[in-house]
Formats: structure tokens, sequence, C-alpha cells
């Protein structure tokens, strides 16, 4: 599986940083790193949207935040492994 | 502008005496035509207000009589006249280095009570030949010079060499450990204000931080023209894309792209994939990516914004320059290319709108963009580059 999560400008001011090391330690805790192709990505094109945006092989994703992180990572990626 | 292949590069960098507000040292660079330039070096008695107004009057008036070809002797009459007399000292005092290049590298220095300019060529130090006369009582030192590309002269006030007095050494270095540390720094990769920076540097932390005088460093060198080219948004019109990516890559140089969706695009155009990096190794930056045939790739507002912060320090205190020199984020990177190693730059800006941007939840917009480019083009300018805007 490929995830990206996006570091265009629109996503950087809302916190890919943050989602990113977010994105690092859940992998890290599910033991994932074979499992899981962790990249960046410029912008996937929903800067509009509030939140980071992060693509999960074909599948965009939006309104990523520090707060539904969890959920977003349980639903699109753990139940899909 | 020496000719198409050279280009006299001037640059300076100075520390005020501790505790004051204002520098007594004074610099003034004028480029009277094309194939002129003419920097001054001048310390005023004392420090504070009253050396910052001699300084200030002897480098302005030296540099514009200069310009205007008058002699050594009437313009040394013309400051002795005019330098208002301190009431304490009963002296009108200021010192001063004339540096003056013309065509074919001619070189001639005048100076007058500043610690003796010295050269670097090949990397190794020269000292000039120079002769002396007697001006209404001053002896003035003149030496001539043919310089040859990469020359590097090396001006400073006194404040360095008595760097480390009453702090870490009790007579200050000399010239020849100077000289020697010059020599040891020396890069042809630096510019002329990198090397005065790294050099007054030095000095401050011989001052212990606490500066006993002001401390000036004013190099002067020749060297090859560089060209840089950044490219920032699509075009306007999508079909004008490829006319704008052809060029710019026509261009020789070193090329920049700077944009999420302007790398997606040049990555279509050269067929080549877009591999970026996951490190943010600032934070406040967006971390850069890699084309092949693409010397840097950036995202772009944020990073531009950064480099707008590093160009006005550029021209200001200079106190980001070991930043810009070791950080290896976008915005560094940018900063060093653009303020260090090019003396042409070429922007190629697209004016798209970004769809994606107009958002209620972003602060990006068209008019930041614009502002952006404005602005660092006009502080590029500023700090001498030749620079070039299309828009598309």
């Amino acid at each position: 599986m490929n995830v990206f999560v996006c570091v265009g400008s629109s996503c950087h001011l809302k916190g890919s940083y943050r989602i990113i090391e977010l994105m690092r330690a859940a992998i890290a805790e599910h033991h994932l790193e074979d499992k899981v192709t962790f990249k960046a990505t410029f912008c996937v094109g929903k800067c509009g949207v509030a939140g980071v945006s992060m693509k999960v092989d074909d599948e965009i994703i939006t309104g990523v935040t520090e707060n539904n992180f969890d959920e977003v990572f349980k639903k699109h990626i753990l139940a899909k492994l | 502008m020496m000719n198409d292949r050279y280009i006299v590069e001037a640059g300076y960098h100075s520390i005020n005496h501790f505790g004051e507000e204002l520098c007594g040292d004074r610099v003034e660079i004028v480029k009277p035509d094309e194939d002129t330039t003419i920097m001054v070096l001048s310390d005023g008695l004392g420090s504070g207000v009253k050396a910052n107004i001699l300084s200030t009057l002897t480098s302005k008036m030296l540099s514009t009589m200069v310009a205007n070809n008058l002699s050594i002797k009437e313009c040394v009459k013309a400051v002795a006249r005019t330098l208002p007399i301190c009431k304490e000292r009963q002296v009108a005092y200021s010192t001063f280095t004339i540096i003056k290049v013309s065509g074919d590298m001619f070189v001639e220095i005048y100076n007058f009570d500043n610690p003796t300019p010295f050269l670097v060529h090949d990397g190794k130090i020269v000292d000039l030949d120079y002769s002396s006369s007697i001006v209404e009582g001053k002896t003035i030192y003149h030496a001539k010079y043919h310089a040859s590309v990469y020359d590097t002269f090396v001006l400073m006030s006194d404040g360095v060499k008595y760097a480390g007095v009453g702090e870490t050494l009790n007579f200050g270095w000399d010239l020849p450990q100077i000289k020697n540390y010059v020599a040891n720094i020396y890069s042809k990769y630096t510019s002329s204000q990198g090397l005065a920076t790294e050099l007054v540097a030095k000095c401050d932390a011989l001052y212990n931080a606490r500066p006993g005088d002001d401390t000036t460093v004013a190099v002067l060198r020749i060297r090859e023209r560089n060209q840089a080219n950044l490219l920032f948004g699509p075009a306007t019109n999508k079909d004008d894309d490829e006319m704008m990516l052809s060029l710019f890559f026509s261009k020789g140089g070193t090329h920049i792209v700077s944009g999420g969706t302007t790398s997606n695009i040049v990555s279509r155009y050269l067929n080549k994939p877009l591999i970026l990096d996951l490190d943010y190794v600032d934070k406040e930056i967006p971390p850069t990516a890699k084309i092949e045939g693409v010397d840097l790739v950036t995202e772009g507002i944020v990073t531009l914004n950064k480099v707008l912060v590093y160009a006005e320090d550029y021209l200001n205190s200079n106190a980001l320059y070991f930043d810009r020199q070791y950080n290896l984020d976008g915005a560094s990177q940018i900063a060093m290319i653009l303020l260090e190693e090019a003396t042409d730059i070429n922007f190629f800006v697209g004016c798209a709108v970004n769809p994606a941007h107009q958002g209620e939840d972003t602060h990006i917009n068209i008019k930041i963009k614009m502002k952006i480019v404005d602005e660092l083009a006009g502080l590029l300018k500023r700090a001498g580059k030749n620079v070039k805007i299309s828009y598309y």
C-alpha cells in the first residue's frame, strides 16, 4: 500500500508536518513498515477543504487533522490491509 | 557589468561598537557607468552619531567626486574643508579607503589611515604595491593593479585589527593573521558580502560579541556571471505552459521550480518522475523534491515567503547569513542560489489562479503570489543582481 501525505502550500499551512509525524508513529506502532510505503506528495488539488489531504493508493482523503487522525488511519489504512 | 562574462561584485558587513545604535563606519558603493564600480569605506572618529555623520559625509562625498573623475587631491581638499570639527577633540577626522574598478579590470586604491587593503589572487594573499603622497597634510597611499577574474580585494576599518583587545587578546590580531585567516576561508564560491560577513563574524567572536570598536569589512571582486532561473506557478492559459517551460529550460544556468502544481507540470513536460522528500529539515518549510533535469524543486508560496525574509536580511543586518549557508531546507537553498551564487536572475511567473486555493480555509491567493515576486525582485535588484521577470 502506498500512502502519501500532501506537503503542498495549503496543506503545509494546515499541518502536514504534524500529520507526517503521526503517520510515522502509527506505522511504527502497528509494525506496518513492510506493508506501507509512506511518501510525501505535492498538491493533490483539494486545497479548499479544511485539514490536510492524503492519498492512499489512488484514493484521495481530505480533511485529515490531528483530532481525526486515528479514525482516518483505522478506516483508510488499517481496515484495508 | 564589465562585459558579457564578468561582473564586479561589491559587498560589505559591519558590526557596531558595543552598545551603539549607529555604526561609525560607512561603506558607499556607486556605479557611475556600466564599466565602473567605486566603493568607499570610511571610519569616522569615535563612535555613535558623531562618527556616523563624519563617515557618511566622507564616503558620500568621495564616492560622488571620484565618480565624476575629480582628482584625489581635489576630493581630499573638499572633504577636509567640509567635515565638522569635533568640539572635544578639536579635529575633523575620518579615514577612508577608495577602490575604483574601471573597464579592462583596472583597479585603483587610495587609502588613508585604514588598515592596508590587500588582495586574494588565485586563493593566495597578494600585497599591493603602494606609493605615498601627502595631500592637505594627510599621507595617502595609492596602488594600481590590473586585476584578473576572481581577484578579491579586502578593505577594513581598524575595528578588524583591534578585534579581541580587552577581551580575548591583549593586542588584537594584526594584518598577517588577518590575511592568513582570509586565505583560509576564501573560496571563489563565496560572494563578496559572504566573505565580509565571515571575517566580521570572526572579529565579533574575538570581541566576545562586545566589539570595542565599529568593525567593517568591505570586499570587491571580479567574478564570472552566473545565471539562475526560477519558475513559479502555472501559466494563466493552460496552452501557454509548454511555451513557458520551453523558454525556461532553454536558459543556461541553474533551474529552480517552485510550487506543487508547477512541479507536476514540469514532471509531465520532462517526462521524469517527481520524487518528494518526506523529511522536513525545517518544520516551517515544506520538504523539497527532485525531478531529473531540474536543479532544485520546492513548494511555492511558503518557501518563497521565507526566501523574502532571507533577502531582506541580506540587505540589512545579514544576521541570517550562516542559517542560509548551512540549512538545507528549500528556502535556504533558493536563498543561497539567488543571493550568493547568481548574478543574473530570470523569473518565469505563471499567473494561473489555483482553483484549489480559493477555498475559505486557505490563506493563499494570487495577489500574495504577485506581491512576493515583486518584493523579491526588488530586493534582488538592490542587492546588485540583474533581474528579469516574465509573466505568463
